[in-house]
């Protein structure tokens, strides 16, 4: 199972509409930075909307995502985190302190033109 | 219960409740301290041994019908339970008394009768504690209700920005909480800036200050920011002599400071007209 990743202009725009697996979530870390690295893009937005749980390996992963793309010029934001999801993460201690978050699809966009322009 | 009991108590009633309504005298200065009018409280005697009377001779059913309705009406004149307890004790007293001082039953069933009138009077007993005890039940419920929907409200004051003001002390279950409509109502209002008011909390330890930065970290997590607003002079000497670190969002002295923080983080500004 693959995790579609679109491109908006200098943008990439991936919306997770499953609960992640380990193994859906190692293929798209690798699939996302292969993309970053084809199109040369300079930010990526993930959109957790519809993820309703997420457990410590996949926030791992996600931290190391966010990392890995950084170190690749891409700035990311993660968007719509869900109440419940941000409060399991917390309990499990994970503060994930270097990602840039966002309410949504569209402020995410907004924060990342912002961090774009600084 | 026994006939012959039954009929004794019956006889003697009068007798009794005469002993009885002394005795009770006793309970009023001991219980309401001669703060309930003494018509009033022979009025209720009155009705209390009609009651206790009225049980030899009703059904069960309509009996506890009958002392649900008694009880209820004490309960909304705020009377005592120990009113109750110590009638009913003082009625057993002087019934086993009057029983023991007349020579209608024979020695050796005194014993089975004791025991019976006990059994009688604990039921009744049992009933009133249960009536009382669902009515204070009833209460506390609600008051928890109460106390839970004010406990953590948040207050959406402009497009973006939302106000949660903090009263009293934080406890885990509260900070729970807090947690929950924070991040329920930040999604609900489509809230940037999120000011957490802790002017009526009265003393932050380092337990309530995890819980707010714990808070605080879930809140960014969602996509917004959290301002900490509302810190008295005593509230930062603590933090600081605690060594707690609260570097990672900003904090600021009063709500209104806090507000234009959060006009500036989400481009706006408050200028006269």
């Amino acid at each position: 199972m693959r995790i579609p990743i679109l491109k908006l202009q200098q943008y990439l725009l991936i919306s997770v509409q499953v609960d992640l697996d380990d193994q859906t979530a190692l293929q798209f870390q690798e699939d996302l930075l292969n993309k970053i690295h084809q199109e040369g893009s300079a930010g990526v937005v993930i959109d957790l909307t519809s993820v309703e749980m997420i457990d410590s390996f996949i926030a791992k992963v996600l931290g190391d995502v966010v990392e890995m793309s950084n170190l690749m010029g891409a700035r990311v934001v993660m968007t719509g985190i869900q109440p419940a999801v941000a409060i399991t993460l917390i309990d499990m201690g994970i503060i994930l302190d270097d990602v840039p978050t966002a309410l949504d699809l569209e402020q995410g966009l907004e924060k990342l033109q912002q961090e774009l322009e600084e | 219960m026994h006939a012959a009991v039954l009929e004794m108590i019956y006889n003697q009633r009068n007798e009794i409740k005469e002993n009885w309504s002394e005795k009770m005298t006793l309970v009023r200065n001991d219980v309401f301290k001669e703060k309930v009018p003494k018509t009033l409280f022979q009025d209720t005697n009155e009705e209390f041994a009609a009651l206790i009377f009225n049980s030899f001779d009703a059904e069960l059913e309509d009996g506890r019908a009958f002392l649900r309705s008694f009880a209820e009406k004490l309960i909304r004149m705020g009377w005592p339970l120990s009113y109750f307890t110590k009638g009913m004790q003082t009625f057993r007293r002087v019934v086993l008394e009057s029983i023991s001082s007349g020579s209608e039953i024979p020695s050796k069933k005194m014993y089975e009768t004791f025991y019976e009138i006990e059994e009688w009077v604990d039921e009744m007993v049992n009933q009133l504690v249960d009536e009382y005890s669902g009515s204070w039940e009833t209460t506390l419920h609600q008051q928890r209700l109460a106390l839970k929907e004010l406990s953590a409200p948040l207050i959406p004051v402009f497009d973006n920005i939302s106000v949660m003001p903090l009263i009293g002390t934080i406890d885990t279950e509260r900070a729970k909480l807090i947690m929950e409509n924070l991040l329920d109502g930040i999604i609900e209002h489509r809230s940037q800036v999120v000011l957490i008011d802790i002017t009526g909390v009265p003393v932050v330890d380092t337990m309530v200050a995890h819980h707010i930065i714990q808070a605080s970290e879930a809140v960014r997590l969602v996509g917004a920011e959290c301002i900490l607003v509302g810190i008295r002079p005593e509230i930062a000497q603590t933090i600081v002599n605690l060594g707690i670190d609260l570097g990672k969002f900003p904090t600021k002295s009063s709500l209104r400071k806090g507000i234009e923080t959060g006009m500036e983080l989400t481009k706006r500004q408050i200028i006269n007209v």
